[in-house]
């Protein structure tokens, strides 16, 4: 048994080398390195206001250092058509009066009351930090994250598929319901070369963009939530495979999980909108977790652990199921 | 004719090509019949606060600038500001005054607003009567929710490029490509028939989306009309030149996932980040979609004078691709007869 599941395991992982899996992979991690160095890093901030003065008289003694003096309310005015966000100050009277342009009501007032406050800087007061990293480290560990479940849950998922469908018009799947090998080796052998090769693709993604220092920590997290999520997507990938008719129909599918399943996901769990009906969700859970794995949280609900091996178990029979019924099929 | 009959019978049995154009307008129906997504948490600030420390008056002087959670112990409120996906700002009392905590890894923005909040607790009184001026400008989170449905329509006029390439690809898998080579058919004939029914079910599927997400007048519906027979085909052709290219299905698969990727990033950076610089303008004009998404955001916003400029950049998309696949095919292996 031990050798048939090591030859099925080398014939896998030619059929995956064929199907240039590996060499798709090496370049997703090579492209998403380069876009987290040199493009999503960049970006990933929000400036404060600026506050333009025009006090003409000079009727504003204690001005902060944050605020850009204009020569006329014209200068004033053509700034904050340039930078809506920006908040204008008339003491052209002696008198400061606020003019901004409105965004939301909340919001027009803290500008309004910051640009204020401006005028009469008080002492320098910093806030109390209670996290441990810092922006540009948590925008690493964020985009990460992002991209690892984005590759797995695609990337893993198609190429499963390519495979299967390649074997089915091979004739693969006819020989294997006459050969005295197990369904469960069968299944067995892509799927273990597909989390090897996921867990090989998470180290290469969080040491390199993480940083080797961070990445110690948290590895072995990321590692085990990586797991999960590859034997998920990895056995929905041949079930799929194996009830759907062709590459077309898979292809749907594909796009329905990367376009429309993931947005909501990214969403609730990436920005302050909340979607009540989200915890239903069932990647959500599980994007949570390899987030939490990242930021170092951990996930401290047995159930999640519970609901994941069961959820596994039910997908490796609903996949020896599916197999059984296409060894029939072609046989 | 015949031909383009026989593509359409195809059509019928084939559920992935009905299911994928449906898609966008099941995305527009939801978008548009739910209420779409609350954004308007993203626009303004969020404060956390103790259940027994903070003052109600407090409570309420922060609630003026951004939504106030109430948390039962310091605990909970410091768990909530580690959360990494929020910017939430903690605030405790101190004397008389207020104090800020923050989980280190915000914004610019966020750090400086907690910096400043202590002040202007202090200040609140003076602030009240401050004279402020507002001037209108159009919904900010208004217009992202036509960012929203306009991707959603993009996605739509888009769609007959996967189709397509998906197309081509199944047809090599399956050895039809070689069939196709010896076909008595002229060049012309053979790329009306591939990309007729992504062009045409990529039309439609824009035209439902459009009309459930926008109301338009006649002249702007007609000028969207326009846009979308122009962006349609641009995908079409795009999409044969994919399959044409694409050496096996991951391959394939990867390209489209490229192109997807792009199609929707380029027109979204560009609107929403890089209008300013000329040479990156131009340089995403290379990418057909970003002239529809400006187009369509052009009408949505009612400068339908503007869209010129992209339907004629659509128009030399259509051109450019064709000629594209043209040069390629002519150098592959099939022979125009």
């Amino acid at each position: 048994m031990k050798k048939s599941f090591w030859s099925l395991c080398r014939k896998d992982c030619r059929m995956m080398a064929s199907g240039k899996f590996f060499f798709v992979a090496l370049g997703s991690f090579v492209l998403y390195t380069l876009f987290i160095r040199f493009g999503y890093l960049q970006f990933m901030d929000m400036e404060i206001y600026n506050v333009y003065l025009y006090d003409p008289a000079g009727t504003q003694t204690e001005v902060s250092s944050l605020v850009h003096p204009v020569a006329s309310l014209k200068e004033m005015d053509a700034l904050l058509v340039e930078d809506a966000n920006g908040v204008g100050i008339d003491a052209g009277d002696g008198r400061p009066r606020v003019v901004l342009y409105t965004g939301s009501a909340k919001l027009d007032c803290h500008r309004a009351d910051y640009a204020l406050s401006l005028l009469h800087p008080g002492r320098e007061y910093v806030p109390e930090i209670v996290g441990s990293d810092n922006l540009e480290m948590k925008n690493r560990k964020d985009i990460t994250c992002e991209l690892l479940f984005i590759e797995i849950v695609a990337v893993g998922f198609l190429g499963i598929a390519s495979v299967l469908f390649k074997e089915k018009q091979m004739g693969v799947i006819r020989v294997h319901a006459i050969l005295p090998v197990r369904k469960s080796l069968f299944i067995g052998s892509k799927v273990l070369l597909f989390l090897v090769t996921d867990l090989v693709f998470a180290s290469l993604m969080t040491l390199c963009n993480v940083g080797l220092a961070e990445a110690g920590d948290i590895l072995s997290a990321v590692l085990i939530q990586t797991a999960i999520l590859s034997l998920i997507m990895a056995l929905t990938g041949f079930i799929c495979a194996m009830l759907l008719r062709d590459f077309k129909q898979f292809s749907l599918a594909y796009l329905v999980i990367a376009l429309f399943v993931a947005t909501p996901v990214f969403l609730s769990a990436n920005t302050s909108v909340k979607m009540a009906w989200i915890h239903f969700h069932p990647f959500y859970h599980v994007y949570r977790s390899l987030k939490n794995a990242f930021f170092d949280r951990g996930v401290t609900s047995p159930v999640y652990y519970i609901c994941v091996v069961w959820v596994i178990i039910l997908l490796y029979g609903i996949a020896w199921t599916a197999l059984a019924r296409e060894m029939r099929k072609e046989g | 004719m015949r031909g383009l009959l026989y593509q359409l019978k195809s059509v019928r049995k084939d559920k992935f090509c009905i299911m994928s154009f449906l898609l966008p307008v099941v995305v527009a129906v939801v978008l548009h019949f739910s209420g779409s997504i609350d954004l308007s948490s993203l626009g303004e600030l969020q404060f956390g606060v103790c259940a027994d420390d903070t003052a109600p008056e407090a409570e309420n002087w922060l609630a003026r600038y951004g939504s106030v959670t109430v948390f039962q112990t310091k605990a909970e409120l410091i768990r909530a500001i580690r959360e990494p996906s929020t910017n939430l700002i903690g605030v405790t009392m101190e004397g008389e005054g207020i104090r800020t905590l923050l989980s280190g890894d915000e914004w610019a923005i966020i750090w400086q607003a907690a910096s400043t909040l202590p002040q202007l607790y202090e200040m609140r009184e003076i602030a009240a009567e401050a004279d402020v001026q507002l001037l209108e400008r159009p919904d900010i989170l208004a217009g992202y929710q036509n960012i929203f449905a306009a991707m959603t329509l993009v996605v739509a006029m888009f769609m007959g490029c996967i189709f397509n390439a998906v197309n081509i690809i199944s047809e090599k898998e399956d050895g039809v490509a070689f069939i196709n080579e010896i076909l008595p058919m002229s060049f012309k004939a053979y790329v009306l028939q591939k990309i007729f029914i992504g062009f045409a079910f990529g039309c439609l599927s824009a035209v439902v989306t459009g009309a459930i997400c926008f109301r338009l007048s006649a002249a702007g519906a007609g000028a969207m009309l326009a846009l979308i027979i122009l962006s349609a085909l641009a995908a079409a052709v795009i999409g044969l030149f994919i399959g044409h290219i694409s050496d096996g299905l991951m391959m394939g698969v990867v390209y489209i996932k490229i192109v997807m990727l792009i199609f929707m990033a380029v027109p979204l950076l560009k609107y929403l980040a890089v209008t300013d610089n000329k040479v990156l303008s131009f340089l995403c004009y290379l990418i057909p979609s970003s002239a529809a998404f400006e187009g369509i955001m052009n009408l949505v916003n009612g400068s339908a004078q503007a869209i010129g400029k992209d339907m004629a950049i659509l128009m030399a998309h259509c051109a450019g691709w064709l000629l594209l696949y043209q040069i390629f095919n002519s150098s592959g292996s099939r022979c125009d007869i």
